[in-house]
């Protein structure tokens, strides 16, 4: 009933925003967030930390079929609804300072958004899985495409068509195994799955582990299915930037952990290293393109793209450390981008410029700003101490067991991550004030409101990261062993 | 009697002479003929009473419409004869089935009744209007 | 089947309502007629019968499929306004009488024993088509699209005939079940070459009633030149009936000799959808791109048509409900945009164009547009989405691995051009004028969205009676 009403809530609070007008919509938009995110932390508490699914629920949706509405949260489950949960107030309050036409749509959208995200990281059934794959994908594209800059027409578009395109090969795999399950009517009921995909030949395994490779590397985005990303992220507004960075491309990475590993495992040993091998491209690619970005918002996104390539080369090393790492960081990435993404927005807010060249010398009159600015960065830059440190710690131990090789090429993203990172605050926030700089506003309360905790939690998870640790270990570990049986 | 398709070859071969020969003739003609273009012999007669304007000339819609309602009808009124041929032997043979066919000639009688009644009140057997 | 009769009645019924001096009456009597159709229709429901020495057959399947082709037809009645209340070239009574005719023949379809009815009924749902084709007399578009239309379907037809007349020769029976009888007796390789032809024939005729390439070239043509009210009748109504006829043809009668014409109908499946699909992309009118819409999905039905599986029915059917809500309350969409352009002397095209700036004047309009766009896409959280689903899953169940995955990526296709009409709804700078909307239509509007996102998230409600 739990994840139920976790669903169900942001849509109902979604259609009240909706209805409503003005002022009203961001109060009601904000408290629904809040109270969600005490929902949020509800279920966190209450979880006992063992590799079972808990708050499990399930009802007949297609019955003649077999597939069921079924959801419920385990340890993997919670550390994304967490997530979610948390990051989605944040993301409200930090639209107060800007003037978006229609605003109760937006805080709508985003609620529609946090409902399916919820979907998918608690589905229980590979169908129920895949409708909140594609749900989410509907609020995001309107939030970008209404709210967004110049190009947003064209970018948007092309964004939901790769997407799409992806998840379709998944529909197809999905079918496959579906149609595989014993018994007249068939089930779709995710273990289910797992059981008939583990009975596959290698062969088979191997097309199934392509289909759904594609359609999750192309959400996350992995090399060389990223195009879309780079002008989506510039083109979106900032509340789709985050959304998309901080939360959506988690569903990526969780498909790996959920779907792919365990249903293809011997699919994965067979091409698992050819996923790394792309992941790791995507790692010191995306590292130096980053480099030389000019514009920030674009310098984020790349530095995201290298991100996601530690994630998914932990992922696929299939050790406990690469995959506790994989998750530690899912939930420390999507903090410390949406905090950068919410910087980047502030700036652009007060200079009208996103540009590298143009800025600097913003800390002489904002010393709250480059405090936050400096803790987040660091979280970024994964220095220890920060939530940054222990994901990408774990990450590159697991990949360095699985091969050392490898581990050392990835290891580079540390030394081009502080790079691009540095240069990032040294370039806007130092030196000397240029012309659009001059009278910079240090921060308002609610942009404090919102920076303040992400700051803390920059601190907080790198100092206790046991708080999730010990929740996802029960879990990864019992996936361990179905993969490697 | 089985026919093999090789049986159908006569048909073939005349259908092919009777095609080519209208094409030879026609290119023949075509070519062999002389061709003198004057303004006299473009006319559709070259005697008689000089014509007047195009031959397709417009005629009014209200033709068309008197003459399909008249081929209607006339099609319709048709299927009695053969009704009233059998009707004669269903009153002879059985009476109940005379009854359901008599039934059944009056529906359609009243069909085509309903019909005629639309085709008045809808003004399309007044002439000028 | 007393529908049949009671619609051909309330045809008749209506042509003397047009007699009396009330155009307004027409709509709720119209609405009336077909909510009893449909009431009679349902009275068949769980009873298998024959009708007029064997000529009809009625059983669940029948009464599921006349009752999908009756909602449809509310649906389009109700946004039909009345054809303009108070125009002097339009015959309101007449067209919904003709409408009700056509009606009278795809239950025909739907229901026939007899390849004589199917002859039968698909010549009163083509010519009434034909006529109503050509009913905006005073627009080129429509009179050549009504002469075309007669042409190529009456050779359609003619083709069907003979491919008729040609089993009858090899069978001696016109009955589908004698036919599927002998058929099978015949599959042992005793079959003379005349059935096979005639089967092909057949299904080229009714392939070219459902618009499927490379049978289609009249669709785009026509679908534009036919006043947009009977473009939504053609392409919803006619469409269920064609496949209703193919899938009982082919899923009993031809069963036999299943593997002469799999083989062709998988490669006009691919055929049908490449060309559907891709040709969409190129459109600039929204009226011709719902045409190429529409063979694609001719594309995906005969897709599960052809799977042929335990599920097959239920899938078209469903397919079908949700491909014929979505397209109708696209349709309605249109034709108020346009005709309030009309109104205010601007020129209009029905171009993707004439929806630019829908969104900030007529939010309702804009919202049933996406929902209706969205679901014809196949995207999640609509019909369209779980009609693509299941026909996919039969396809797989059959094994048909490669036009499943030339449908696969055809769909991906699909999601670019219908975007476009909600790209120009929300996101292009345009001026339409806000509209006010009849209650009825309104209230069809609601529904049909409504039905489309409940169908969405609740297939089963559907489905399970299917």
């Amino acid at each position: 009933m739990l994840t139920l009403t976790l669903i169900l809530f942001p849509i109902i609070a979604g259609l009240l925003t909706l209805a409503s007008k003005g002022e009203n919509a961001k109060t009601i938009a904000s408290a629904a967030a809040f109270i969600e995110l005490a929902l949020g932390a509800y279920t966190y508490f209450s979880f006992v930390p063992d590799a079972s699914t808990q708050f499990g629920l399930s009802y007949d949706w297609i019955h003649a079929a077999g597939v069921k509405f079924s959801i419920g949260i385990d340890g993997i489950s919670l550390i994304l609804v967490c997530l979610t949960t948390l990051m989605v107030p944040f993301i409200i309050v930090s639209t107060f300072n800007s003037n978006y036409t229609n605003a109760n749509n937006l805080y709508a959208l985003i609620l529609f958004m946090q409902a399916a995200l919820v979907g998918v990281f608690t589905a229980k059934d590979g169908f129920l899985f895949y409708f909140f794959f594609e749900a989410a994908l509907i609020p995001v594209y309107f939030i970008a495409a209404i709210w967004g800059g110049e190009n947003k027409i064209k970018v948007t578009l092309k964004f939901f068509i790769f997407t799409m395109f992806g998840s379709l090969f998944m529909l197809l795999a999905l079918v496959y195994l579906y149609m595989k399950t014993p018994g007249e009517i068939h089930t779709s009921d995710i273990t289910a799955l797992y059981e008939v995909g583990q009975n596959l030949n290698p062969s088979q395994q191997g097309y199934i582990f392509w289909a759904f490779f594609i359609a999750f590397a192309i959400k996350m985005p992995l090399f060389p299915f990223h195009t879309w990303q780079p002008d989506t992220y510039v083109e979106a507004p900032a509340p789709a930037t985050m959304l998309l960075s901080g939360i959506m491309l988690k569903m990526g990475t969780y498909g790996l952990i959920r779907i792919l590993l365990p249903i293809v495992p011997a699919g994965v040993q067979a091409w698992g290293l050819t996923a790394i091998i792309l992941s790791v491209i995507g790692i010191v690619y995306g590292s130096i393109i980053a480099i030389q970005q000019k514009d920030m918002k674009r310098l984020i996104a790349y530095s995201s793209f290298a991100h996601v390539g530690l994630m998914s080369a932990g992922i696929f090393s299939r050790t406990l450390d690469g995959l506790q790492g994989s998750l530690i960081q899912m939930l420390a990435h999507g903090i410390n981008v949406i905090g950068l993404f919410f910087i980047v927005e502030i700036i652009q807010q007060r200079t009208k410029s996103r540009e590298l060249a143009r800025l600097g010398g913003i800390t002489q009159t904002t010393p709250n700003l480059t405090v936050y600015f400096i803790i987040i960065m660091l979280g970024s830059v994964a220095l220890p101490l920060t939530n940054g440190f222990v994901g990408e710690f774990l990450l590159l131990k697991g990949v360095y067991e699985y091969n050392v090789w490898i581990g050392a090429v990835a290891g580079i993203t540390i030394i081009l991550g502080a790079v691009y990172m540095l240069r990032l605050v040294q370039k806007s926030m130092f030196g000397i004030t240029s012309r659009i700089t001059e009278g910079f506003q240090d921060l308002t309360f609610s942009e404090k409101a919102v920076l303040f905790p992400i700051a803390f939690l920059v601190i907080a998870l790198g100092i206790a990261p046991n708080a999730f640790l010990h929740i996802t270990e029960p879990a990864v570990s019992q996936l361990l062993t179905i993969i490697t049986k | 009697m089985q026919y093999q398709p090789s049986d159908y070859l006569p048909i073939i071969v005349q259908l092919i002479a009777a095609i080519g020969f209208i094409v030879a003739t026609m290119i023949a003609t075509h070519s062999l003929g002389p061709k003198r273009n004057t303004k006299l012999k473009n006319e559709v007669f070259e005697c008689g009473i000089e014509s007047v304007g195009d031959a397709r000339t417009p005629i009014s819609v209200k033709y068309f419409l008197v003459a399909i309602l008249f081929v209607l009808f006339d099609v319709e009124v048709i299927f009695m004869y053969p009704w009233a041929v059998n009707f004669i032997h269903w009153v002879n043979t059985s009476a109940a089935v005379a009854k359901e066919m008599f039934l059944e000639m009056l529906v359609f009688m009243a069909l085509l009744l309903t019909g005629f009644v639309y085709v008045i009140k809808k003004g399309i057997l007044h002439w000028e209007k | 089947m007393n529908s049949i009769i009671a619609l051909s009645l309330f045809g008749i019924a209506n042509l003397f309502l047009g007699f009396l001096n009330n155009r307004k009456i027409l709509l709720p009597a119209t609405l009336a007629f077909v909510l009893v159709a449909l009431g009679l229709n349902l009275a068949d429901w769980n009873q298998e019968y024959l009708w007029f020495n064997n000529m009809l057959r009625t059983n669940n399947l029948s009464v599921n499929f006349a009752s999908v082709i009756l909602v449809a037809t509310f649906l389009v009645v109700a946004v039909s306004r009345g054809f303009g209340d108070d125009e002097e070239h339009t015959h309101p009574a007449e067209y919904y009488a003709i409408m009700l005719f056509s009606v009278v023949g795809a239950i025909m379809m739907v229901t026939f024993e007899n390849l004589i009815m199917l002859f039968v009924g698909l010549e009163i749902l083509s010519v009434s088509m034909y006529i109503l084709t050509g009913t905006d007399k005073r627009n080129l578009r429509s009179n050549e699209a009504a002469l075309k239309y007669f042409l190529m379907g009456a050779f359609a037809t003619g083709i069907l005939l003979f491919g008729i007349a040609l089993i009858y020769g090899a069978t001696g029976s016109f009955n589908i079940h004698g036919i599927e009888a002998l058929v099978l007796t015949a599959a042992g390789g005793s079959a003379p070459a005349l059935l096979y032809i005639g089967i092909v024939m057949v299904i080229i005729g009714l392939l070219f009633k459902v618009s499927a390439a490379p049978f289609h070239f009249w669709t785009p043509d026509v679908y534009e030149g036919a006043p947009a009210i009977f473009t939504a009748f053609m392409s919803t109504v006619v469409k269920t009936a064609g496949f209703a006829a193919l899938f009982r043809l082919l899923g009993g009668a031809f069963t036999g000799v299943y593997g002469t014409w799999i083989y062709i109908l998988y490669f006009l499946t691919m055929l049908t959808l490449i060309i559907g699909n891709i040709t969409a992309v190129y459109q600039q009118s929204f009226k011709r791109m719902l045409a190429y819409s529409s063979i694609s999905h001719a594309g995906y039905l005969m897709l599960t048509a052809t799977a042929k599986v335990a599920h097959t029915q239920s899938s078209i059917l469903f397919y079908s409900l949700a491909y014929s809500v979505a397209t109708i309350s696209a349709f309605a969409v249109l034709m108020v945009v346009a005709e309030t352009k009309e109104s205010n002397a601007e020129k209009t095209n029905e171009n993707f164009d004439i929806f630019n700036g829908l969104a900030k004047n007529n939010p309702l309009l804009a919202f049933v547009l996406t929902v209706s766009m969205l679901s014809l896409a196949g995207i999640p959280l609509t019909a369209g989405f779980w009609g693509k689903f299941f026909i996919f899953s039969d396809a797989f169940q059959r094994g048909i691995v490669v036009p499943l995955v030339v449908a696969v990526l055809m769909s991906a296709v699909g999601i670019y051009y219908y975007f476009k009409a909600i790209i120009s709804a929300y996101f292009k700078e345009g001026d339409v004028p806000a509209i006010e909307l009849k209650p009825i239509y309104k209230i069809t509007l609601i529904v049909t969205t409504l039905l489309t996102i409940v169908l969405g998230i609740a297939p089963d409600l559907v489905k399970s009676i299917f």
